[in-house]
């Protein structure tokens, strides 16, 4: 007890003898003697107490310091005062001026905190600005856990990126760039996440500044649509931050396989990587990272998601490279891809992780690669084959033979009909979304084979699926998990 | 039914089931710390609570007794506001006074989902105001000096954005 503010407490080890009522003047509540589960015991900043509301002296009182998991101590062994001088002792008794009723300033710092949590970034940032107790426990860690802060990176500012490392804030996404990209990097030096998508203006130099020395705490980076950096920044990526798992380089359209190889050579944590739209990559790139040029990169083993969505020039020998040495893949994009063939999936069938496969508008796929793809890759639960035109019926009667494992299939603007959509139903339970929009063969008996056999869907598209009548979409909104209809450009019930 | 005595700061005894004052964690450690059994004579005092506020925490966990115990909150989602039942809703419409009063009650007695609810409460009440709406409504004052002011107020310009 630090500060009775004129009460004495005897304090009694063990007890809960201290709260017997006879020890106690006034009826006033007091610091909990049990931390509330809730409460994130992290706050260690000397905060104050709310003196600015003129609180009777009496409620600071019974600390109960023998309690091991009391953690209130963070602010009420500081009952500093809020004036012009604000003096610093903590020895500064407190003003009684005794008010009617209680007010939000009696609230200790970590309820405060309690409420904060539960408000939107914005509203946080605003009650942050109310006054310095305020301030004070808004930027405690626990109200900015997991998040984003979004950020014009322009004028200066000298006490901003302070307060992001005070409120433990370790993403940080770049809107604009209208300053030195360093900036962040030195001023929030415990970074784990760095957005930059869409900062069109950031340039290798840029980059190269601003990765200058070793980061290991990054883990995340996004440099989606940045549409300058060229393989220079990725050796620099690849040098000083060696922990990414996770490189968004979609539009980055002037990577090559020299990039590639850089990233086998540099990133072996890397668990993600988008290529989308990276033209320039070949066969070959993918081979650097399937780690077949051994004697200079080892590759990107632990990969499990590897985008590569409209890479045009890629070709089968790329689901070799793949399938050889990327064993750890869950996932892969391959929608636009147009050189891959049927046989291109005969490699990827040998993926025994792989969960997830688009191949969106492949137009060089038909029923025979789905044949080839079923006679292996038994653990996918999603699968895209929408605008795929030459994939029909037959197709269907692979996947409901092979698939067993798929929760969701989709099939927008293929080919099939009815019979298709029965081998389906009959086969694949599990099933929980179906997107069969703009199959315009499909009739309501196919759409009722459906509401018949797939007790599991939850989500179904038909949009464009021009012979159904209200009688089988009333049958299909019957489905007792069903809780998304699409038959237009919204989505109905 | 089995009931014990609960005493308020001011001396009110309150006669109680057993099952809804062990709604307070605090409660229910002292009972079991101090070996007090039902029907006992003594009364547990509870020197932080006065009559007024305890008979609205007892009138709270009564209706409350047969809620689920509550799931500890996943951090990486939102925590929503806009989920309070209309009679939790009714309940609280009570003045700020009694509302504070409240929220420490349920923090001294550590009554999770009263705690809980009447945090969301004053959150819902903070809600899309701007920091001077926030002192008008709470009657506070702003001790900012000027350049703090302007200091945290670039601090948190980042937040407006989306």
């Amino acid at each position: 007890m630090e500060e009775a503010g004129g009460i004495m407490l005897t304090e009694i080890p063990g007890g809960f003898i201290t709260h017997r009522p006879h020890s106690i003047v006034g009826g006033h509540h007091r610091f909990a003697p049990y931390p509330v589960v809730l409460h994130q015991p992290h706050i260690h900043r000397p905060t104050v107490t709310p003196a600015i509301y003129s609180i009777p002296s009496h409620h600071h009182a019974p600390h109960l310091a023998a309690h091991p998991r009391t953690h209130a101590g963070a602010y009420h062994q500081h009952p500093t005062f809020r004036s012009a001088h604000r003096p610093q002792s903590p020895a500064t008794p407190p003003v009684a001026t005794v008010e009617e009723g209680t007010h939000i300033g009696h609230l200790y710092p970590e309820i405060l905190v309690l409420i904060f949590e539960r408000l939107s970034v914005r509203d946080r940032g605003r009650a942050a600005q109310v006054c310095t107790v305020w301030r004070d426990a808004a930027y405690s860690k626990s109200c900015w856990r997991g998040v984003e802060a979004s950020l014009h990176l322009r004028r200066p500012s000298p006490t901003l990126f302070g307060s992001l490392v005070k409120r433990g804030i370790k993403r940080v996404q770049i809107l604009s760039v209208r300053r030195a990209l360093k900036d962040i990097v030195t001023g929030v030096p415990n970074l784990e996440s760095l957005n930059l998508s869409g900062c069109y203006n950031i340039t290798d130099v840029a980059i190269g500044n601003a990765f200058a020395g070793d980061l290991p705490n990054l883990k995340v980076l996004d440099l989606s649509l940045c549409k300058q950096v060229t393989d220079s920044s990725l050796g620099r990526i690849t040098q000083h931050l060696k922990n990414i798992e996770v490189l968004e380089l979609g539009g980055c359209s002037n990577i090559t396989n020299t990039g590639l190889l850089l990233i086998s050579w540099g990133l072996k944590k890397l668990r993600r990587l988008n290529l989308r739209s990276c033209w320039h990559i070949s066969d070959h790139g993918i081979g650097h990272l399937a780690g077949l040029s051994k004697e200079t990169a080892d590759g990107t083993p632990a990969l499990e998601f590897l985008g590569l969505q409209d890479c045009q020039r890629l070709s089968d020998e790329a689901l070799r490279h793949i399938a050889l040495g990327l064993s750890s893949l869950q996932s892969i994009n391959l929608s636009f891809c147009v050189s891959v063939t049927d046989s291109g999936l005969k490699h990827l069938a040998r993926m025994s992780c792989l969960k997830e496969l688009n191949l969106r508008a492949c137009d060089n796929i038909s029923d025979i690669g789905m044949a080839y793809l079923t006679e292996g890759c038994s653990a996918i639960a999603t699968l895209d084959v929408s605008f795929c035109d030459k994939v029909a019926d037959q197709a269907m009667v692979h996947i409901s033979q092979g698939l067993f494992q798929l929760r969701s299939l989709s099939l927008s603007a293929c080919q099939i009909t009815d019979e298709g959509l029965s081998r389906i139903a009959k086969s694949l339970h599990d099933l929980e979304t179906l997107n069969i929009g703009q199959c315009s063969r499909i009739t309501d008996r196919g759409l009722e084979m459906i509401a018949e056999e797939l007790l599991n869907l939850r989500a179904i598209d038909l949009y464009g699926c021009t012979r159904l009548t209200p009688g089988a979409l009333r049958k299909i909104s019957q489905l007792p998990r069903l809780s998304k209809v699409n038959l237009g450009l919204w989505h109905v019930r | 039914m089995p009931t014990i005595k609960l005493q308020s700061s001011d001396g009110e005894i309150f006669d109680t089931d057993v099952q809804i004052a062990k709604c307070s964690g605090t409660i229910k450690t002292m009972l079991e710390d101090l070996g007090m059994d039902e029907g006992d004579d003594e009364a547990v005092p509870l020197p932080n609570v006065n009559s007024a506020i305890l008979r609205k925490v007892l009138q709270w966990a009564t209706y409350h007794k047969d809620d689920p115990i509550p799931v500890e909150d996943d951090d990486s989602k939102e925590k929503r506001t806009d989920d309070i039942s209309s009679w939790d809703a009714d309940f609280l419409k009570v003045d700020q006074g009694t509302l504070f009063e409240l929220i420490l009650a349920a923090n001294y007695l550590d009554i999770k989902g009263l705690l809980d609810v009447t945090c969301k409460t004053v959150a819902n009440m903070i809600k899309g105001k701007t920091p001077e709406e926030i002192r008008k409504t709470f009657n506070i004052k702003n001790d900012f000096t000027p350049s703090e002011e302007e200091q945290v107020r670039k601090e948190n310009e980042w937040c407006e954005e989306k």
